[in-house]
């Protein structure tokens, strides 16, 4: 349960809120790099932290974002032409470059004096692997470029995909630091799904299924170590690190490639997930990439403005019979949909003060406590977390440990990324 | 991938009924009572935490102390009470430990819940320590661990839980 007052604050993450003050404390993926392919093409309508902006590549390759509307008339720029370095209003012939300045007024007299004076609000964008990160808050506090795994790893271990999640940020969130749910909703794709099935894990998850769960708080932000037995003096750790504030790692499971989540805000009601898959030291092989292209694992079937195929408008092709064989535990095919389904059916907002949590929920209790915590210090001044490089190098891991072993020693160096290191699998 | 399922015909229920203005029609209602919350501090400094968390108003959380053999519990009034009839109603024990002593008394009490199918949650109020007595004498005993907790994690654990 929470009170009213603090799931405004932990979900409202518009300019000059709380959250949204700490949010714009971090680099946040705001485009996959496939949506603006090649110099000169077509712009792309960004909305992100419930601000509205345009996306585009310049001439010379260099990525501009950038407030959407043009300062003359505050005509979309989304009609703009991306024509020699610079975004091109269509209606007056204004144009800006990825900064923001204008460059052309064609029908001041005075071009040169004033268009200096003329520049849309805009941030700095970067490529990192297969996504576009960029950053939204107070340059004097811009910190370092990401160090995502994921995101530095040799071209071709990686794929990221993205989704449209219809709902506030942190119901997505609170799905992927939710251990606890996966043995019911996602139970019957373990071995069905070409992402995860085969690993001695598997075994081990469908033989235990009250895992116990430990909640370490680390620096960045927690670690929620799952807890299954293995053999007779072992038991079987899933560790799901979250970072401050909207990144989670899912355990891995045999040499499949390792997954992971950012759930960024679109606005108050809606949010994307951004879900990779990388593997730390060899490509992905073309059946994986297919499959995640395909949706499975973690991944969806996408529209062209990647919103799933199954969705509420569809009742998310829900398959009842699929239901009553056990295919599926609620009658909706992948892993991604079966999350975003329900969270989804909450509600845009879900009502807190309505909830009854349990013991099992004590990671998402410590999340938000964290995140409260956060936003509420960095309005005393005070730095967040999870923006560091240090606190990016992790993994999550999945260990046979000896029974009496905290897993945070037993997983000992398991979870900090470095180049080329084997993730640590069962 | 979406072959031979079973489309909806009609207009879907979902989109409809997930929307904000939907959400207003929820049934509105009184929760049911609070949780049965037994919060059990299992040495002295553990005893000083549980206190003041037990001067904050909750609802039907109740709170203690105890030491080996954890066949007794203490009020917070400095009564001694029989474990057994304590628990009885209860569906949640949370043990709280800073030092990891009275092991013993862990072990009874998660041997007891184990049996009765209560919740059990520790918290070892370790802050800045990963590896603790406390960690590893609540670990078997606990279905949940917070590791290590503060002071207000208990304070949120309840309120969060309805205690």
């Amino acid at each position: 349960m929470l009170r009213t007052e603090i799931n405004e604050l932990l979900t409202q993450t518009g300019p000059g809120t709380p959250m949204g003050e700490l949010f714009r404390r971090y680099w946040q993926p705001v485009l996959l790099a496939e949506e603006l392919p090649e110099n000169d093409c077509p712009p792309v309508r960004v909305k992100v932290l419930s601000e509205r902006l345009i996306a585009f590549r310049d001439s010379s390759g260099r990525y501009g974002l950038m407030d959407e509307f043009c300062a003359h008339r505050g005509a979309s720029l989304w009609f703009g032409r991306n024509e020699e370095n610079g975004l091109r209003c269509p209606y007056h012939g204004w144009k800006y470059d990825v900064t923001g300045q204008a460059v052309d007024v064609p029908s001041e007299a005075d071009n040169g004096n004033f268009c200096a004076s003329v520049k849309l609000k805009s941030y700095p964008m970067v490529k990192l692997g297969d996504v576009l990160f960029a950053y939204l808050g107070d340059p004097a506090k811009q910190p370092p470029l990401p160090e995502w795994e994921a995101y530095t790893v040799p071209e071709g271990q990686v794929f990221t995909s993205k989704r449209l999640q219809e709902c506030n940020w942190l119901q997505a969130l609170e799905g992927g630091i939710d251990s606890s749910h996966v043995t019911f909703l996602h139970g019957g794709n373990l071995e069905s799904d070409p992402l995860f099935k085969g690993s001695k894990g598997n075994e081990y998850n469908k033989g235990d299924l009250k895992p116990f769960f430990e909640v370490v708080d680390y620096e960045g932000g927690l670690l929620i170590g799952a807890r299954r037995n293995a053999e007779e003096d072992t038991y079987y750790w899933r560790v799901t690190p979250w970072v401050l504030p909207n990144f989670t790692m899912v355990p891995p499971r045999g040499d499949h490639p390792v997954h992971g989540h950012f759930w960024v805000p679109i606005d108050d009601e809606n949010c994307w997930a951004y879900s990779f898959d990388y593997h730390p030291t060899r490509k992905l092989t073309d059946v994986e990439v297919a499959a995640m292209r395909a949706g499975k694992g973690v991944h969806s079937a996408n529209d062209a403005a990647y919103r799933p195929l199954a969705n509420k408008d569809n009742d998310y092709l829900m398959d009842r019979e699929a239901q009553r064989r056990g295919e599926t535990y609620s009658g909706i095919e992948g892993i991604a949909l079966q999350d975003s389904s329900l969270q989804e059916s909450m509600g845009p907002i879900v009502d807190r003060t309505k909830e009854r949590l349990v013991a099992t929920d004590a990671g998402i209790i410590k999340a938000r406590q964290k995140l409260r915590k956060a936003a509420l210090a960095l309005q005393e001044g005070v730095e967040p977390v999870g923006n560091r490089p240090q606190d990016q190098k992790v993994r999550s891991v999945a260990k046979v440990l000896p029974r009496e072993q905290a897993f945070v020693d037993g997983i000992g160096e398991a979870m900090r990324a470095e180049p080329g290191k084997p993730h640590t699998t069962v | 991938m979406f072959e031979n399922l079973s489309i909806p015909v009609g207009p879907s229920s979902c989109a409809e009924a997930t929307t904000a203005k939907e959400a207003a029609f929820r049934i509105d209602y009184p929760l049911p009572a609070a949780r049965n919350t037994r919060i059990i501090a299992l040495d002295a400094e553990a005893a000083e935490i549980v206190r003041a968390a037990s001067e904050l108003e909750w609802g039907e959380a109740r709170f203690y102390v105890t030491s080996d053999p954890g066949t007794e519990l203490v009020t917070m009034d400095g009564e001694t009470v029989a474990l057994e009839g304590e628990i009885a109603e209860s569906n949640t024990l949370v043990m709280v430990s800073v030092s990891g002593e009275n092991a013993a008394a862990m072990a009874h009490l998660g041997e007891v819940c184990y049996n009765q199918g209560i919740m059990t949650a520790g918290l070892a109020m370790t802050p800045g320590d990963l590896d603790s007595d406390a960690l590893h004498h609540l670990r078997p005993h606990a279905r949940v661990l917070l590791v290590p907790a503060e002071p207000d994690d208990l304070v949120e654990l309840l309120w969060a839980t309805r205690a």
